[in-house]
């Protein structure tokens, strides 16, 4: 199946484990794609996995609420494929990680079963997941790559002065090239689709949410001026302090950012207490995941081209929620994006948490208030202890170029469109 | 409504490049003594030049470091200045960010870096010629020998290469003009003041986070009221960022490149092709035309060699004229960002992320007439051998968020060897060429060219951040 899923497990770390997670979590991170806890590199369908601590907090009414670890994968389907992969390939680093937290088998009891079911019950659902493009898997997206990589060196090494050619000759010559090298025989068919199950799926979700609204029509027509009322009301009375980051909090987070083209995010808070938020809270989670699903799907996040996945998820009986990422470029221009782009879309969703900038009908000011909300980013995020790419020299830009490049390589052109095509590489 | 530019309490670099004084050199010092410092300081601030009128023979400006503003008595972390200024450039992530590492790494540099002196303040000074200069040197040389509390850790000379930087390029044409500073352009090129002063409206609409006191701070009534309304005394108003670097930069390895790169089949060299590949690194010609309108040859007809209102995405999206990873077209893309390429819309983006450059060259410029072929000569008339002194520029930019302005342009745009859609390709002039970067492509038809392997051209020697403020605060801190 070649569509994408979120994996979430969150497990209750024994109490005064914390440092030693912690300490095993740093000790991965060193080398990710190889460590001997969770050797990530070995799994063919994770295009990224991180894992991290979330430490013991108090919510808004001073209810502690005890450290956790998060281990987020955004993977290929099936999901219980890479469960059993994960047990399989990485069972007694599993227990090195999961011996600290609540729950765990005790070291004599440890079966296969036993671990999986561990993983499984620590599973939680994903209500929206950004998926760059649905239906591109590792295994494509690194083909696609090693495809562009041996046309560009073909073309350097060739020694070729190009110039006289027509575009449909410098093709032909790339393409007897490809035809001529077995490692690249996959690149002659076309990648493979998701399956139908799976479009159907999405068909249905695409029609039946539209259709179920249709019928809640008269309720929500009834229901909108007194929900306008009471945002409003909660707009205007929640507080919104601009709170700065803490330096050393600053420093601990830079020193995870900025080692290649891609970078991770991750961001927790407290969703505003009352009913009346968690409800919008749920809302747009609901409206994001249509979002993501049926109109954001290919390449794009409304203006957005530099994010991989994203995931929105709630935690601690609807205290909490978690909002994660894997992005290209620097948290500087991650956040530059939002507000020059997709601001409206960052205030529906943030907005319902504690202090975040001042928003008007939902969608308009918050982020636009430009440094507050970035302080508000720096408050929230928290440090990704570990963080593994499968593809970590591509941003999302150069994967769908490739993309690109193998869908037409092959494809019938005039001359035109060899020309449009040539300007891939 | 911006309000009109305080231009008295405003240092001139600021407003100003001081083009016609072409003698320039950079004091970098230490406060010794803060009472002594102070003292000096607040003399010094009656003969600060402002950004009023355009001085004829001389001109002074100052600035400070997070260091510096410590010594006079102000914990800046307390009191708003940014994280960039109080962290300072040198630290391991900014590295990162900034592509300072390997023989760009702070702890090679000459100054600024963890193992050199510490850095508290420059004092700038600029003279219509080299003997003016000298004399100006010599009369604060004294006062530093005469125990004013401060003590000179380096002198910084500069060159007068005319408009030219070392690789032998005009530089310096494309600068933006500050709304409300009475000069005019293009709306491309016409910035809100608050993006290079503080305490005026940005490009946001915002005022940037800036040094604020408590009024109690301020007995003497010596600053300013904050002019967003909040009560309290703005330390930074008419103040501004000022990032320095020195950049030392190989023309002789830079020429190399070039000629190796353009050997004809029988191995000879070809002047003209190496002086074309430069120009397309650059994307401006040795003229300063722009390839943009004239991308076969160089046309140094005056309208041309001044151009500036041209864009990108427009007239050449798929970089044929001007490659999309040239020096110019990354520094600043102009409409060619996403999410709407060509648009109105993609020009403001880029309007939040410039700087006022105000860099000069240092070191003896390299007369490769006669030796190194494709590089004619830049002036000399007879041939010198190329020489192997330290030369490259003083870079020096202001802002008024070195994180949205000058990083943001550094890291996102200059060394992002992903920029544009781009794979491999860091700036090829002064980019970081490391594992990722160190691509050169050259779009055209009917296919890219390429080239792999590009050496690093300049690196970085030495950098400081620095707090320029107004005049009204320099005489607060002098009162600290």
């Amino acid at each position: 199946m070649t569509h994408q899923v979120a994996l979430t497990i969150i497990t209750k770390i024994k109490p005064g484990e914390t440092e030693d997670i912690k300490r095993l979590l740093k000790a991965m991170s060193s080398n990710v794609a190889q460590n001997d806890v969770i050797p990530f590199g070995k799994f063919s369908t994770i295009h990224f996995a991180r894992l991290m601590v979330l430490e013991e907090s108090r919510d808004l009414k001073g209810v502690v609420i005890p450290p956790s670890l998060v281990f987020i994968g955004e993977c290929d389907a099936p999901l219980d494929r890479l469960l059993h992969e994960l047990v399989d390939l990485a069972g007694e680093g599993l227990d090195k990680i999961y011996c600290h937290c609540e729950g765990y088998p005790t070291e004599g009891e440890i079966t296969h079963a036993r671990r999986l079911a561990y993983l499984r019950a620590g599973m939680i659902k994903v209500p929206a997941f950004y998926v760059n493009t649905v239906g591109r898997t590792v295994e494509q997206i690194l083909q696609e790559a090693q495809l562009r990589d041996a046309i560009q060196d073909f073309l350097d090494d060739s020694q070729q002065d190009w110039s006289g050619h027509s575009s449909l000759d410098v093709r032909a010559k790339i393409q007897a090239y490809v035809c001529n090298k077995q490692t690249l025989s996959w690149a002659r068919k076309l990648p493979a689709q998701p399956s139908l199950s799976f479009k159907l799926k999405e068909t249905l979700h695409l029609v039946g949410v539209p259709l179920l609204l249709l019928v809640l029509l008269p309720v929500l027509i009834l229901a909108l001026p007194i929900w306008l009322l009471l945002l409003r009301i909660h707009e205007l009375s929640d507080t919104a302090r601009d709170i700065k980051p803490d330096a050393a909090h600053v420093q601990e987070l830079a020193a995870l950012e900025d080692f290649g083209a891609q970078n991770q995010f991750s961001a927790i808070g407290y969703i505003k207490p009352g009913w009346f938020r968690l409800l919008i809270v749920l809302g747009v989670f609901m409206a994001i995941d249509y979002g993501v699903r049926h109109i954001f799907n290919k390449e794009d996040l409304a203006g957005v081209k530099t994010i991989h996945f994203a995931r929105w998820i709630v935690i601690d009986g609807y205290r909490r929620a978690i909002f994660a990422s894997n992005y290209d470029g620097s948290l500087e221009s991650y956040m530059d994006d939002f507000i020059d782009k997709i601001a409206w879309g960052l205030n529906a969703s943030f907005s319902n948490g504690v202090d975040y900038p001042r928003t008007n009908w939902l969608i308009f000011d918050g982020a636009k208030d430009e440094q507050a909300f970035k302080n508000y980013i720096r408050v929230h995020q928290i440090p990704t202890q570990v963080w593994y790419s499968a593809y970590d020299r591509l941003t999302a830009l150069n994967i769908a170029n490739n993309a690109r490049i193998r869908l037409g390589l092959f494809r019938n052109m005039s001359e035109t469109e060899a020309e449009e095509w040539l300007r891939l590489l | 409504m911006a309000d009109t530019l305080d231009l008295q309490d405003i240092q001139g670099l600021i407003i100003r490049s001081y083009g016609n004084l072409r003698a320039a050199c950079y004091i970098l010092l230490e406060i010794s003594d803060p009472r002594l410092a102070k003292m000096w300081l607040s003399t010094l601030a009656n003969v600060i030049t402002n950004g009023q009128a355009r001085p004829e023979e001389k001109a002074l400006n100052v600035a400070f470091t997070n260091s510096g503003i410590k010594r006079l008595g102000l914990e800046p972390a307390e009191y708003g200045f940014s994280d960039e200024f109080i962290t300072g450039i040198a630290t391991a992530h900014r590295s990162l960010l900034l592509g300072d590492i390997e023989e760009s790494s702070p702890a090679r540099w000459i100054w600024g870096g963890p193992g050199t002196k510490q850095i508290d303040m420059v004092l700038m000074m600029f003279a219509k010629d080299d003997h003016e200069l000298s004399d100006m040197y010599e009369a604060y040389a004294k006062e530093f020998a005469d125990n004013n509390g401060l003590v000179e850790v380096l002198k910084l000379d500069t060159v007068d290469l005319g408009d030219k930087e070392h690789f032998g390029f005009n530089d310096g044409i494309s600068q933006p003009v500050i709304e409300g500073s009475g000069r005019t352009a293009s709306s491309m090129h016409t910035i809100k003041a608050g993006e290079f002063l503080l305490g005026y409206p940005n490009e946001y609409g915002l005022y940037t986070d800036r040094p604020m006191l408590k009024p109690a701070m301020d007995p003497e009534g010596l600053l300013p009221h904050d002019s967003s309304g909040s009560g309290d005394k703005d330390l930074g108003r008419n103040g501004s960022y000022l990032v320095f670097r020195q950049l030392r930069q190989d023309v002789r390895g830079f020429w190399q490149f070039l000629d190796q790169a353009t050997k004809k089949s029988d191995g000879s060299s070809d002047p003209t092709a190496s002086v074309k590949l430069a120009a397309q690194m650059v994307g401006r010609w040795r003229s300063g035309a722009p390839l943009l309108e004239t991308p076969e040859r160089d046309d140094p007809r005056p309208q041309l060699v001044k151009a500036n209102d041209f864009t990108y995405y427009q007239t050449d999206p798929y970089g044929f004229k001007c490659p999309i990873g040239a020096h110019i077209r990354r520094a600043n893309p102009r409409d060619s960002l996403d999410p709407q390429p060509g648009t109105e819309q993609s020009i403001a983006i880029g309007k939040r992320h410039r700087i006022l450059r105000r860099g000069r060259e240092y070191g003896p410029p390299v007369d490769t007439a006669g030796r190194t072929q494709g590089h004619a000569a830049m002036g000399g008339d007879k041939p010198t051998p190329l020489q192997d002194e330290d030369r490259g520029l003083h870079f020096l930019c202001l802002n008024a968020n070195i994180s949205r302005q000058f990083e943001f342009i550094q890291h996102t745009w200059v060394n992002n060897p992903h920029f544009n859609g781009l794979y491999d390709d860091a700036d090829p002039i002064v980019g970081a060429h490391y594992a990722d970067g160190s691509m050169f492509t050259i779009q055209a038809k009917p296919v890219r060219k390429r080239l792999t392997d590009l050496p690093r051209f300049v690196s970085v020697v030495g950098g400081a951040y620095f707090f320029m403020p107004g005049i009204r605060a320099i005489r607060y801190l002098a009162s600290v």
